[in-house]
C-alpha cells in the first residue's frame, strides 16, 4: 500500500514541480474482447435456449441466431448467415456425427431378442463402423414381473453385447450396464409384463 | 470389442458372489476406461487434449477425462463426443476444460462444467442438459452461459 501510495504521489507530484514535463501516459485501454454466444438450430429445427450471466445480470437467448455479447450484458440481438459461416462454418462441418440410439426386444423373461431386434445387430455393427473410433454404452432393462430385474437387465445387456461383438463391432470401448426396472418406457405397476419396458438400449457415438 | 475382465467372470459364479460382482460391474460401468467421459472423434491439423496435466496429441479415440484441457493449434479443429451425447467442436487456437462431469443418470447424478478462455466452439447439448438444464455450464472469461438443451456456438477473440 505504501508503495502504491508513493508512485501515486510522485506522478501526481511530479508534474507540479517540473512544469510542463511529459504527462504520465493514459492506462492502457484493456484489450478489447470480442466475444459472443449464438443460439443455433436444433437437428429438429427447434431451437433451445442459453442464458448468459455476468455482474450486470442475466440475459436469455431463445432464438435461433440470436446472440448475446460476452463483454458486457447486452440485449440479444441476430447475427447474420454470412458471420455465422465466417466464425462457425469450419467448426460445424468438423462436429462428430450425432449419436445413434437402438432399442432391441426380448421375450419374456429371459436373453432371446424378438426377431425383428436381432436384425438389428448387424445394423448397430454397421453404424459404428462408418464412425472414427465409435464407442458404445450398452443398457440393460426389464418390465416389473419377477424380482430379480437388475441381473436379468444386465444378462439381456451382456446377451446383446456379446451379440454385436460377435458380429464384428469394432469400438474403443463398450459399457455394460443394468438400470433393471427401474426406467420403465412404458409406467406400469409392480409384476406387469410390458414387451417396450423389456430392451436394451445401445447407443453408438 | 474387448470385453471388461469381471464380465468375463460373471457366468462361473455363485449365486451370491454374482449379485456383488454385479453390483460392482453396475459401478464400474462409470469407470471402466480410465475414467473417459468422452473421445476424441474428429481432428484436423494440431489438436491436443491432457491427461493427468501431460499434453497428448489428439487422434480419433484418444479420450477425454475430467480436468482434460482440450486445445487447438493455430490451423487445428477437434471434435469431441461425450459419453451423455454432448458434441463439441473446435475451431482454431482454442481451449476449453472440463471441469466437472457426472453422468450417472440412475442415481440421478448428473453435471457438465466447462470453461474455455479463447477461440471458436460449437456444443450441441447431450442427456444431461436435458435431464436437468442447471446442472449444465461453460464459463467464460467474462460471464457464465447456461445451456437448457439445445445447439450453440461462443467466439471468444481478444483483438
Amino acid at each position: 500500500m505504501t508503495l502504491m501510495r508513493n508512485l501515486l504521489m510522485g506522478v501526481m507530484v511530479v508534474p507540479l514541480v517540473v512544469g510542463c514535463a511529459t504527462p504520465p501516459p493514459p492506462p492502457a485501454p484493456s484489450p478489447k474482447l470480442v466475444a459472443y454466444a449464438v443460439l443455433l438450430d436444433n437437428a429438429d429445427g427447434s431451437a433451445g435456449a442459453i442464458t448468459f450471466t455476468d455482474a450486470n445480470g442475466t440475459v436469455a437467448v431463445n432464438r435461433s441466431k440470436n446472440a448475446v455479447n460476452l463483454d458486457g450484458a447486452t440485449a440479444p440481438y441476430t447475427v447474420d448467415d454470412n458471420t455465422l459461416q465466417k466464425d462457425f462454418g469450419a467448426i460445424i462441418a468438423a462436429r462428430p456425427q450425432a449419436p445413434a440410439s437402438f432399442l432391441l426386444y426380448f421375450e419374456s423373461g429371459g436373453t432371446q431378442l424378438t426377431a425383428e431386434s436381432q436384425a438389428l445387430i448387424a445394423k448397430i455393427v454397421a453404424d459404428a463402423a462408418k464412425r472414427p473410433a465409435a464407442d458404445i454404452s450398452v443398457i440393460g432393462h426389464t418390465d416389473t414381473e419377477g424380482d430379480a430385474n437388475e441381473k436379468l437387465g444386465l444378462q439381456r445387456a451382456q446377451a446383446v453385447s456379446g451379440l454385436i461383438a460377435g458380429a464384428g463391432l469394432k469400438a474403443v470401448e463398450t459399457t455394460v450396464t443394468s438400470h433393471g426396472e427401474r426406467d420403465l418406457l412404458v409406467k406400469t405397476p409392480d409384476n406387469t409384463a410390458e414387451p417396450e419396458n423389456r430392451r436394451v438400449e445401445v447407443t453408438v457415438r | 470389442m474387448n470385453p471388461h475382465p469381471l464380465y468375463k467372470l460373471g457366468g462361473s459364479m455363485k449365486s451370491a458372489a454374482r449379485m456383488a460382482l454385479m453390483a460392482t460391474m453396475v459401478f464400474s460401468g462409470a469407470a471402466w476406461g480410465q475414467d473417459a467421459i468422452g473421445y476424441v472423434k474428429t481432428v484436423a491439423g494440431d489438436a491436443t487434449v491432457t491427461d493427468g496435466g501431460k499434453a497428448i496429441k489428439a487422434v480419433a479415440g484418444t479420450p477425454v477425462k475430467l480436468n482434460s484441457v482440450m486445445k487447438t493449434g493455430a490451423k487445428g479443429t477437434m471434435g469431441v463426443t461425450f459419453k451423455d451425447n454432448s458434441v463439441m467442436s473446435f475451431g482454431p487456437d482454442t481451449e476449453v476444460t472440463v471441469d466437472e462431469y457426472l453422468y450417472a443418470p440412475a442415481k440421478g447424478d448428473l453435471k457438465f462444467g466447462a470453461s474455455m478462455s479463447k477461440g471458436a466452439l460449437n456444443v450441441v447439448s447431450g442427456a444431461i442438459a436435458k435431464l436437468k438444464p442447471e446442472a449444465v455450464s461453460l464459463k467464460t472469461p467474462t460471464g457464465t452461459i447456461g445451456v437448457r438443451g439445445t445447439n450453440f456456438a461462443v467466439k471468444i477473440e481478444p483483438q
